[in-house]
């Protein structure tokens, strides 16, 4: 594990900008979000969650596909530099690695070409996700729910630790470990380090509430399909997308061509199950008629159809969702519900 | 049992309603839920306090109109600018008044989270408690006392009428019409700015849009059944958050809303990216006032000002 002082992180960054593309926490409005940073100043981590979450990086809210004109089709170029974040949470990078699952199909069904997306791929490919360990959680962080904890690793190229003087950086991966080892600045840690680490971690943890034990839900959701219970859970719900928008996993997109016949651009954009055009058919006819579906569908793809695809749930409990929702739609207590229920 | 719980019991008991629309308490501090009691045993779950922004009305309309369909008759709690939702929704035959039982409230305000989130800089408020003229939050290793007015609504600050009006059972003691003189300052101050310091400003907040919809779906006048930005043959709009687009959504959203916004402040609370969503609304309630002195709820009776005509209103946008 490597160390340096805290005042040398825009020299850090300033080391990462050489090879990457720095991407970090910025302001944005009154609200912060992940951004292209080209000077140390411009970074904000005054929020332990971004407000809007870290998929922007690789699968934009907007994304040309392609342009056409009289001269032909456009794609996008490939980026000149690979991407690098500083600043994402532990569940930032979990929520990362889950829609590489999606989008580059990494372990799913390795023989479908098909399943490839060249957008994602484009940009993620040869990408440092550098984590950074919370010090002190929100009553929303419900991590812990998934395995998964305040100074979790998994995923990080780099995981960072903030002390009271230094950054403490472990190398994960085999890239970020290289990336390290080739910082003048950085020194080996020692035992005192070590102990601080300890002590942080620690008190990291004591803010978190106990983890609720979530192993029966996925067959728990397999039973509920057709129950009254969805009436008590989604009567409220107004059906917008805040809560898909602003979730760090969700990734349904629409694709809209902008433009005439001579010349134009194909979009992506997110999209949400929430809404009601969502599945609406040319034919007028929605199979997915009533809020109530919408909000099943949220459910079930969180915590039981990925679970059948990918073997793990499609939520971090970074309780972004938790936080936004007009009309507090607690994910957390819609779960607890589900698991209380006799059926 | 609180008055208002009270009463909720008895409409449910008595079967003069079969539904109440109403607040419980919410899962964080600062936010409350909305609550749909068809048991009279249920109805102690009931609440009102400051953190009742949303305007409950909204479910009485939409796709949610499926939510009353099994319902006689829906009492539901209002505050003044909720109450005035109602009467915006009889005038323009969205919702029949024997249908409805409004349980009026007095309102004190409703507290604005980003506001909050400032005077506190950032850290989280793990409890509130309203002292006096002063609220109290605390959160892990603070504590923090301001005056109430601090951290209220921009709404609540211009509100005229805090007490539902329009009502079949009142709940409190009524605040009466307050005197507002700066009402519309917020416009007054922003129109003394250049135009390009307005264009800027307007392509500023924006350009933030993520296009979620949630201010449109909280809003109780926003009850389209197809809103012109889903509508997609022919396209009106273009669907992504591009700040053109996005700009063409929010002009056209306040001119569907001219005459008909009431203030609530829901689509501000509602907005994920805090969005200055109120200036623009505000700016067309003022025309609507001074061009044919028209402010959307007050009276059962009379027309929408965009559903009359009438001779003598100022038409100088005609006449150049
Ligand atoms: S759960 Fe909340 S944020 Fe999500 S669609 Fe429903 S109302 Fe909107
Ligand atoms: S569902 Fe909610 S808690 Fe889970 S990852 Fe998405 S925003 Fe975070
Ligand atoms: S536009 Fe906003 S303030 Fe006006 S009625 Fe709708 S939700 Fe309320
Ligand atoms: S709630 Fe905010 S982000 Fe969502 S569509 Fe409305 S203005 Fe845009």
């Amino acid at each position: 594990m490597y160390k340096f002082k805290i005042v040398y992180l825009p020299e850090f960054l300033e080391y990462l900008q050489e090879k990457y593309t720095l991407w970090a926490p910025a302001k944005s409005g009154t609200e912060t979000e992940f951004k292209v940073i080209s000077s140390f100043a411009e970074i904000d981590q005054s929020r332990l969650n971004t407000t809007l979450n870290p998929k922007e990086i690789f699968f934009p809210r907007r994304e040309v596909l392609f342009s056409y004109d009289e001269n032909g089709i456009k794609t996008p170029p490939p980026p000149e530099k690979p991407v690098a974040v500083w600043g994402l949470r532990t569940c930032d990078t979990r929520s990362i690695r889950m829609l590489d699952e999606v989008f580059s199909n990494a372990h799913q069904m390795p023989e479908k070409e098909m399943f490839k997306d060249p957008y994602w791929i484009n940009k993620y490919a040869d990408s440092l996700l550098i984590s950074q360990a919370c010090r002190q959680p929100l009553s929303t962080c419900f991590c812990n729910w998934f395995n998964s904890g305040p100074f979790d690793e998994t995923g990080s190229d780099i995981f960072v630790i903030k002390g009271e003087v230094n950054y403490y950086l472990k190398g994960i991966s085999d890239k970020g470990q290289e990336v390290l080892a080739g910082f003048a600045k950085a020194e080996q840690t020692d035992e005192k380090d070590a102990a601080e680490i300890k002590d942080l971690q620690a008190a990291a943890e004591s803010y978190m509430s106990p983890a609720l034990d979530i192993s029966d839900l996925k067959s728990k959701l397999d039973k509920i399909w057709d129950d009254p219970l969805w009436e008590e859970i989604g009567a409220k719900c107004i059906n917008c997308g805040a809560c898909a928008y602003i979730c760090p996993t969700c990734h349904c997109f629409d694709v809209s061509d902008e433009g005439k016949a001579g010349k134009g651009k194909r979009v992506r954009l997110w999209d949400a199950c929430m809404f009601q055009l969502f599945t609406k058919e040319a034919s007028g006819h929605n199979p997915r008629s009533n809020s109530l579906n919408r909000v099943r569908q949220r459910v079930m793809h969180k915590y039981n159809y990925f679970v059948d695809n990918y073997q793990k749930f499609l939520c971090t409990g970074c309780g972004r969702c938790v936080s936004v929702c007009p009309v507090n739609m607690d994910i957390r207590e819609i779960i607890k519900k589900i698991l209380a229920h006799e059926i | 049992m609180t008055e208002l719980q009270n009463k909720i019991r008895e409409l449910l008991e008595d079967h003069t309603v079969d539904l109440v629309i109403g607040w419980e308490n919410g899962s964080l501090p600062l936010v409350s839920s909305p609550v749909f009691i068809k048991k009279a045993e249920d109805a102690g779950k009931v609440n009102f306090d400051v953190t009742c922004r949303n305007n409950l009305t909204t479910y009485l309309t939409k796709d949610r109109r499926q939510l009353g369909k099994d319902y006689q008759k829906i009492g539901i709690v209002v505050k003044g600018c909720d109450a005035r939702s109602v009467v915006l929704y009889v005038t323009e035959n969205q919702v029949k008044r024997e249908k409805v039982f409004l349980i009026g409230v007095p309102c004190q305000g409703v507290l604005e989270k980003k506001k909050i989130f400032d005077i506190c800089e950032g850290r989280e408020v793990l409890e509130k408690r309203v002292e006096g003229e002063n609220i109290i939050f605390k959160g892990h290793a603070f504590e923090i006392k301001v005056p109430f007015n601090d951290v209220l609504s921009d709404s609540c600050l211009g509100c005229r009428y805090p007490d539902a009006r329009e009502f079949d059972a009142f709940i409190g003691t009524p605040r009466g019409e307050l005197e507002k003189k700066d009402e519309f300052k917020v416009v007054d101050d922003f129109e003394k700015k250049t135009p390009e310091e307005r264009w800027a400003y307007i392509k500023d907040e924006y350009s933030r849009c993520i296009r979620c919809y949630a201010c449109r779906n909280v809003c109780p006048s926003c009850y389209c059944n197809e809103c012109f930005v889903d509508h997609n043959d022919p396209q009106w709009i273009g669907k992504t958050p591009e700040v053109t687009d996005n700009i063409i959504f929010h002009l056209i959203r306040n001119l569907h809303l001219a005459g008909r916004c009431v203030d609530c402040g829901a689509c501000v609370s509602a907005c994920p990216v805090n969005l200055d969503l109120r200036i623009m609304n505000k700016k067309v309630e003022k025309e609507m006032k001074d061009r044919f002195n028209y402010t959307a709820g007050l009276d059962i009776n009379e027309k929408p000002a965009m559903a009359t005509y009438c001779e003598n209103e100022k038409q100088d946008f005609i006449m150049g």
